[in-house]
């Protein structure tokens, strides 16, 4: 540990640890927020089904009220769903190589089985009872 | 009728294993360092420093999964631990792997032929990998809200509200969802998932922070942690599972029960073919990865001239399994032929293994063995009576004196004696012949015993 390099080495070892553990809580933090907001789109939307009459309704989006007609508001709302659903796949996706590079700087094997793709409902009927 | 037993297997399950004392049990891996360099004592493991060595050699390139289709034979003496390197490369190899271990007279049973069974064998040690993924919500439940109609009949709707440590959401209920929730007796304060596919609800347990809603209940009453993070999460689950276990749930005949009978019978060969291609598809397709295991075969002197051909051959194929074989033989005959080889094994099969030969423990090891055994049996022994009980060893054999180790202390009891002593293991060794005493008191009396006309060449039949 006397030896500067060696510190110097270790130290900027670590720091790269560290900033890809804060890569992946961010990642996860993103996740999070997305499904909240995935989950109160849905909400919103069954709320507005509900409502019978087709007149219009107060929408609040971020800071603002919108009056708009409810047909309009349901196509917006179901909009921002399907863009959330794709946003929340693809910050999964960002997520798993991350894990992997944490993994190989912490100098652990990689996750058996990780890459692999899921079988199919059909294809899992044939192993169903094995697993 | 499959759904009950179905049931009944998974209780079992949960009933936790109590291991007898086996003549192995002892061994827990093969007690190497980093560097493979084979510690003097470790891991239940004592001496053979070569033989271990190479075994972890070996093990590392199974862990990789580079080689499939070899052959490894250890050959030594009775009583040099070649069993117990093949256990200790089980225990090292974790339970992702693969191990299936057969005597080599298993295999000549009547039920199957014995390529049948070897086919069998081989194809339980081979794992394939598949992941199953499913979207899940799971949360805790704050509150759930069923509105029956008022006239009394006609579809129930309901509300749901499903809280994480993050965030709280609020679901509108169908008729089926209140159908199961009430099946599954879910209220405020349980945690759930529900398959978002199958609409299936399981109960994981009840909140910790509800722990103190009720003064009494069921020992069965499990409290779980509020989920974290996100409502509706992605799992994905990865098993291994063994080709054999695939063919014998396809294999039409007798479904899944079979394997838990253990009657599987013979598979047919279409069958393994079926598999065999739809396994290569998914690899291909990146939906599995096939996991080399471990096939071991103890006494393999004992297999005949077509199981060793049908092993040549088996071994080439592009899904075999890494094959270790133990032998205690020396040069003797192949057994079916007339002819004699080294190990009973014929040359060209031979010629495909790496052999790893054990040596004759020394007296120190034999010692440290007794004294392992000693503990992994409970028994208290002073250091005089090991020492007797070494030179026992040494002169006889190493398992005539791990015998005598339950033996003495039955005795040590009977005497109420704390401490097996000395005159314990002279007891049990007056009571008990080793293999040479008693090849001696035959010789002396054989007179005496029935069918003693019988010419030794004779009794040699096979």
């Amino acid at each position: 540990m006397n030896d500067p390099v060696e510190a110097g080495r270790i130290l900027s070892h670590l720091a790269e640890i560290e900033v890809v553990a804060e890569e992946i809580l961010s990642t996860r933090r993103e996740i999070i927020d997305l499904d909240k907001q995935r989950n109160k789109t849905r909400e919103a939307m069954r709320a507005l089904q509900k409502e019978k009459k087709d007149n219009k309704v107060w929408l609040c989006t971020g800071n603002m009220f919108l009056k708009v007609e409810n047909s309009k508001a349901v196509k917006m709302l179901s909009k921002d769903f399907e863009v959330l659903d794709a946003e929340v796949s693809k910050s999964r996706a960002t997520l798993k190589p991350q894990v992997n590079k944490l993994r190989d700087l912490e100098r652990k094997d990689e996750l058996k089985g990780f890459n692999l793709v899921a079988l199919t409902p059909e294809e899992r009927k044939s192993v169903e009872n094995l697993i | 009728m499959a759904a009950p037993t179905a049931e009944k297997v998974q209780e079992i399950r949960e009933v936790t294993r109590i291991e007898r004392i086996g003549a192995h049990s002892h061994i827990r891996g093969l007690g190497l360092d980093d560097a493979l360099e084979a510690r003097q004592v470790s891991q239940g493991m004592v001496g053979q420093v070569k033989a271990r060595k190479a075994a972890g050699v070996i093990l590392e390139i199974i862990k990789d999964g580079k080689i499939a289709g070899r052959g490894i034979l250890i050959a030594g003496q009775p009583g040099t631990g070649k069993t117990a390197i093949a256990m200790g490369m089980a225990q090292a190899l974790g339970t992702d792997t693969p191990f299936t271990s057969i005597a080599g007279s298993e295999i000549f049973s009547l039920e199957m032929s014995k390529t049948e069974a070897l086919t069998q064998a081989f194809r339980k040690s081979i794992g394939v990998r598949i992941k199953e993924e499913t979207e899940i919500i799971e949360g805790e439940i704050v509150e759930v809200q069923i509105d029956r109609p008022a006239t009394g009949t006609g579809a129930k709707v309901g509300k749901l509200t499903l809280k994480t440590t993050e965030m709280e959401t609020i679901y509108q209920l169908g008729q089926k969802m209140i159908e199961s929730l009430t099946k599954e007796k879910a209220q405020a304060g349980d945690i759930v998932t529900i398959d978002k596919a199958t609409g299936k609800i399981t109960k994981l347990g009840r909140s910790f922070t509800r722990a103190r809603d009720y003064d009494a209940m069921g020992a069965q009453t499990k409290f779980v942690q509020c989920p974290e993070g996100e409502l509706q999460k992605r799992k994905e689950v990865v098993h291994t599972v063994t080709l054999h276990e695939i063919d014998v749930i396809n294999s039409r005949t007798q479904g899944f029960l079979a394997l838990f009978s253990g009657d599987t019978g013979e598979i047919k060969s279409e069958v393994r073919e079926q598999i065999n291609s739809k396994v290569a598809e998914w690899r291909e397709e990146g939906k599995a990865e096939i996991v080399p295991g471990v096939l071991f075969i103890d006494e393999v002197h004992m297999l005949d001239i077509e199981c060793f051909s049908f092993l040549n051959r088996a071994l080439e194929s592009d899904m075999a399994p890494i094959l270790i074989m133990a032998t205690n033989r020396g040069i003797t005959r192949i057994r079916g032929t007339q002819y004699t080889s080294p190990h009973g094994i014929p040359i060209d099969l031979l010629d495909r293994l790496v052999i790893i030969s054990t040596s004759p423990y020394e007296e120190k090891e034999i010692k440290q063995i007794l004294r392992i055994r000693c503990e992994e049996e409970d028994v208290e022994m002073s250091d005089d009576a090991l020492t007797v009980l070494t030179r026992i060893g040494m002169e006889t054999s190493l398992r005539y004196a791990i015998q005598l180790i339950t033996a003495s202390s039955l005795v040590c009891r009977k005497r109420k004696g704390s401490e097996v002593d000395v005159e314990d293991i002279k007891r049990v060794y007056s009571l008990f012949l080793d293999e040479s005493r008693s090849t001696q008191f035959l010789k002396e009396y054989q007179q005496e015993f029935m069918f003693n006309e019988m010419v030794p060449d004779e009794m040699e039949t096979s």
